[in-house]
């Protein structure tokens, strides 16, 4: 059912898909993207590890929205993503070892990326619960996705694999793309593709409006 | 001033909640994280055990221990600071406990917890030396167990099979003067036959990283730094 704003719950949860998506499209949380995306394996760890951040510190921020006042709501949003990437870094070291160790210093940096933060400020601040879950794991799925594009792009690139299974020849190696300026390129070339994308579909949709 | 008040009580009792939360996560995951933290010590000791090229073991199966009463039955020396020995120039640091195995053959097999210094704090290592005949020790595998803090993709690779396997088998004749990872030690750029001579770089202490570890210098570097320590801990203390 859709709101005073129109939204109903799909738009909501796809919204952060590719139209907004938090990595190419609003340009939030660039640094562990980039760090994290030297493989698939890492940026797949990472992006759950966001995703599930996301939605369950926007679920409760939109539990406590009303009992909060705005002068200290900034220092209680960001305890409760911090509070909720502690339990995520306690769990991976307990259960999910090999990845913890890989991802390192980057799962508790979830704190300060942007994304979260800014979808708590955003979105569940004004929002109910169950829109605000949704917008948490919307946005989580678009962070994902994009960091499961760098991180495959790259990881392919670099060794001729994915998930560390060959692809193709290591004579294709471009060994460029797993370092910093590498990861700059590919993520430049993603953004450029998705502006020629909603280019391309506001045209569309121009000219569609005008034949009506 | 009654808003002041409310609101300290506010962020207070949130605070409480959240503290409250996590303590209950972290009582739930205490368990599973020691074990998984004694896993990964059992495993790196079992690994720097193995013969790296033949893949067999040095030491008698019945000898790799799989529980803490086991492993604290092959102690060789401890302290209670936790720290056996330190080269704050290198720097390099040894650490409590160090373990002594009967191999095979039956040379002692020294095995030994260090760290060095990396990018982001410590690079811990486990690795095993195996007394010579002649004198000196034989440096056999490392396994680096704690390398959270390195950079993924740059010196995270540390333990990468490819990267690890440039710190094996290096002879007493390499740590003569410390062994020095090739920049350091001024071998760079690479010569073109270099793969061939990687054991020749290696009785000269030279280890060769920047081929499989591009970008990354501090960390192996600090792993360097860490088995000259234990090298020059086992020398001092090893009659």
């Amino acid at each position: 059912m859709a709101n005073q704003n129109g939204e109903t719950n799909l738009s909501v949860l796809t919204a952060g898909w590719i139209k907004q998506n938090p990595t190419f499209v609003q340009v939030l949380g660039l640094c562990p993207v980039l760090a994290v995306s030297t493989s698939a394996d890492n940026a797949l760890g990472m992006g759950l590890a966001t995703l599930g951040v996301l939605a369950i510190s926007n679920l409760f921020i939109s539990f406590v929205r009303n009992i909060i006042p705005n002068e200290i709501r900034i220092p209680v949003y960001i305890s409760i993503i911090a509070a909720f990437v502690t339990m995520v870094n306690l769990l991976m070291h307990g259960y999910t070892y090999d990845l913890w160790v890989s991802l390192g210093i980057y799962i508790p940096l979830i704190v300060v990326n942007c994304i979260p933060l800014g979808r708590a400020e955003a979105f569940a601040s004004k929002h109910g619960p169950w829109k605000s879950f949704l917008d948490g794991v919307g946005m989580g799925i678009g962070f994902l996705g994009a960091i499961m594009l760098l991180g495959i792009t790259r990881e392919l690139f670099d060794s001729g694999t994915i998930f560390g299974y060959h692809i193709w020849s290591s004579a294709y190696d471009v060994f460029v793309v797993a370092l910093p300026p590498g990861a700059f390129l590919v993520i430049g070339l993603y953004m450029g593709l998705f502006r020629y994308i909603g280019k391309v579909r506001s045209q569309k949709k121009a000219q569609g409006d005008e034949s009506k | 001033m009654f808003n002041h008040v409310k609101i300290a009580l506010i962020l207070t009792t949130v605070m409480i909640v959240i503290a409250a939360i996590i303590a209950g996560v972290y009582f739930m995951t205490y368990a599973p994280i020691a074990k998984a933290d004694l896993n990964a010590k059992f495993e790196a000791i079992k690994f720097v055990l193995t013969d790296q090229t033949t893949g067999q073991l040095l030491v008698d199966q019945s000898q790799i221990p799989e529980t803490m009463k086991e492993l604290n039955a092959k102690i060789w020396k401890s302290n209670s600071s936790g720290v056996l020995y330190s080269n704050a120039k290198l720097p390099g640091y040894v650490l409590s406990p160090a373990y002594l195995f009967k191999g095979k053959d039956g040379s002692d097999i020294y095995v030994l917890t260090g760290y060095g210094i990396g990018f982001g704090g410590r690079v811990v290592s486990v690795a095993s030396f195996i007394k010579q005949k002649n004198g000196g020790f034989l440096e056999n595998a490392i396994d680096v167990i704690d390398y959270a803090n390195e950079t993924p993709g740059l010196g995270a690779k540390i333990n990468d099979p490819d990267v690890r396997s440039r710190f094996f088998d290096i002879p007493n004749s390499g740590f003569k003067d410390t062994i020095k990872v090739n920049k350091d030690a001024g071998l760079f750029p690479l010569p073109s036959d270099y793969k061939s001579k990687l054991n020749d770089y290696k009785d000269k202490g030279i280890i060769v990283t920047s081929d499989v570890m591009t970008g990354a210098t501090i960390t192996p570097r600090s792993v360097a730094n860490t088995l000259n320590a234990m090298y020059e801990f086992l020398e001092k203390e090893v009659k």
